[in-house]
């Protein structure tokens, strides 16, 4: 039998003690693997929040908490439009938990006709015209089980459904588009704009009309694709931040349950260590056998973990009601992540129960039975 | 390969103020098989270990042929090359095999796997344990586990076997057999053997007794007839 043959052999004939310690390393994981994917999730959809062309730069207001909270005036639509190499400019509104019956629905307030809405794609019905009018992601349609003729009920202002579109991004076709005066006279907000989307000019680089936007409006974030979507808002980085601070605590908790149980485990088997020393192994090589016991024994937790972590992210974005919006993206980067923790976990929990077994005293251990 | 020569002069071991050992002096002759009598707490198990380099003598000196065992930097790799250790309680490793255990020290020689399934299978063939090379140590018997202890002591090719009460929790006919393979180990491999027992009906079996009492050596005591000796 291969020295690892031999590890494993240990750990399979103590199956309770390998099973305990490897679902608390897995535990860990999942924890690790459902927020990284559900963080992945928020940050893709915070970057899809405005559906930015490749021409198209958006705006928010700098050191907003959080895109959606951005406010911008709607007088800035002017002098955008005269800043050199800008095409156009348009105003969006997004209003979030007004429908009462879809409360995690966003809703999209833009002018009739404008660059932003007249790219939608209807699968039924029209492109509103007037205030009272508004269109339908066929998801939010299906939802609420709504047609072009139908009315419904936002903010408690009572709207003509005259369109059903489709566009492929889920929290958009989750959601609605109404124009912007009256998303405006909902949110209160006469004047004022959650973003400014501009269209650039024909041969107008993004990177130097962000530059230009940058140094002309400083109490504005440009951003031109969805990777710099959390730099429109502070929530975003915080949830980036939290994200690593679950994993550091997780690697912490986790690195201490594992050193506790495999510390347990080496006082336990202390007979067995001082019989190695006996036999000629060198305390390195003893060290060696239980930290790849270790190891081993959190890759097993880990596997699991990983699985756990993908089942657990969706779980978690429907507990928080966020399924609309917020759809979990687990990347194999992110379960290489899990894994590389698993390790970790391994190397950091095992190190100190390594330690203790190489320094057994073979004599006084020996002697003792 | 010849055996060892072992030199102990003036050893003693305290723990703290319990002086265990007490100024012991002996040599063993390469190839000498030697029992260690008396009774227990008499120091034997000390002894044992401070010749194979267990422990350290608080004052004294033991020379396994020109190694100074107490003032070993890497002891282990000294007893990896140079001593097998039998215990009174085997310590086979229970996840193992017989097989697997005998090999425990070849695995710490970093002796390739081939080489080492073949020496212990020859080994456990050697205490007549052939047919339970796969079997765990939960499915031997007393004796059964005892001779698999002693294959895994004479793994490493040693030139000096420690045994430690070989015999204390068997029965007679185990006892008897693993006296058979100590002695065969010594005459036949040519590796000097120190036995400790507290019978000493059992050191009849060594070529030589040394008696210690509260950790020195003394002359051995009169050993009593056994009943079954006064008749015809």
């Amino acid at each position: 039998m291969t020295t690892l043959g031999q590890t494993l052999a240990s750990l399979v004939g103590r199956p309770g003690r390998t099973l305990l310690t490897a679902l608390g390393t897995a535990l860990g994981i999942a924890t690790i693997v459902a927020l990284l994917a559900v963080v992945g999730g928020v940050r893709h959809s915070a970057g899809n929040l405005v559906n930015l062309g490749p021409s198209e730069l958006g705006l928010f207001q700098a050191d907003a908490a959080d895109p959606t909270t951005s406010i911008l005036s709607t007088n800035l639509i002017a002098k955008l439009e005269h800043t050199p190499g800008i095409a156009s400019a348009s105003p969006l509104i997004l209003l979030i938990g007004d429908l009462p019956k879809a409360p995690g629905s966003i809703v999209f307030g833009a002018p009739p006709g404008d660059f932003l809405t007249g790219g939608l794609v209807f699968s039924s019905g029209r492109a509103y015209t007037s205030g009272e009018e508004i269109v339908l992601g066929d998801t939010l349609a299906r939802e609420l089980h709504a047609a072009p003729g139908q009315t419904l009920t936002l903010a408690h202002r009572h709207l003509r459904v005259v369109g059903i579109y489709h566009n492929g991004i889920g929290y958009q076709d989750a959601g609605a588009c109404l124009p912007l005066a009256t998303a405006q006279a909902i949110s209160g907000r006469q004047g004022e704009a959650t973003s400014i989307v501009v269209r650039l000019a024909a041969a107008t680089r993004p990177a130097a009309a962000r530059h230009a936007i940058a140094k002309d409006f400083p109490g504005l974030t440009v951003i031109s694709d969805a990777d710099q979507a959390t730099r429109a808002g502070v929530s975003g980085q915080l949830i980036s931040q939290f994200g690593l601070v679950i994993v550091v605590l997780a690697l912490v908790i986790g690195g201490i349950g594992v050193a506790n149980t495999m510390l347990m485990a080496v006082i336990e088997r202390r007979s067995e260590f001082a019989l190695l020393s006996a036999v000629g192994f060198s305390g390195p090589q003893i060290a060696g056998r239980v930290l790849v016991e270790s190891i081993l024994t959190t890759i097993i937790g880990a596997a699991i973990g990983l699985l756990l972590g993908v089942i657990g992210a969706q779980l978690l974005v429907d507990a928080l009601g966020a399924k609309s919006f917020v759809a979990p993206q687990v990347t194999a980067w992110d379960l290489g992540r899990g894994l590389l923790v698993g390790v970790l976990l391994g190397v950091l929990g095992g190190l100190y129960p390594a330690w203790r077994a190489a320094h057994v005293s073979p004599a006084r251990v020996l002697a003792q039975q | 390969m010849p055996g060892a020569a072992v030199t102990v002069t003036h050893a003693s071991r305290a723990y703290g103020e319990t002086v265990v050992l007490d100024d012991v002096s002996f040599t063993v002759a390469p190839g000498e098989m030697v029992a260690l009598t008396g009774p227990s707490g008499s120091g034997k198990t000390t002894l044992l270990q401070l010749i194979g380099s267990l422990d350290r003598p608080s004052t004294g000196r033991i020379v396994v042929d020109d190694v100074s065992v107490g003032e070993l930097s890497h002891p282990a790799e000294f007893r990896r090359a140079t001593v097998g250790f039998v215990f009174q309680l085997h310590y086979l490793l229970a996840s193992l095999s017989a097989q697997d255990n005998v090999e425990l020290p070849l695995v710490a020689a970093h002796v390739p796997r081939r080489e080492r399934a073949a020496r212990a299978l020859h080994l456990l063939e050697g205490v007549g344990l052939a047919g339970r090379a796969r079997a765990r140590p939960s499915e031997l018997s007393g004796g059964e586990r005892q001779r698999v202890a002693i294959a895994r002591a004479l793994a490493g090719n040693p030139r000096l076997i420690l045994a430690d009460e070989p015999t204390g929790s068997l029965d007679s006919a185990a006892s008897q057999k693993v006296w058979e393979l100590l002695s065969d180990v010594s005459t036949i491999a040519g590796a000097t053997v120190i036995v400790a027992s507290h019978d000493l009906t059992l050191a009849e079996h060594a070529g030589r007794a040394l008696h210690l009492l509260d950790g020195r050596l003394v002359a051995p005591p009169e050993r009593e007839p056994h009943p079954s000796e006064g008749l015809a």
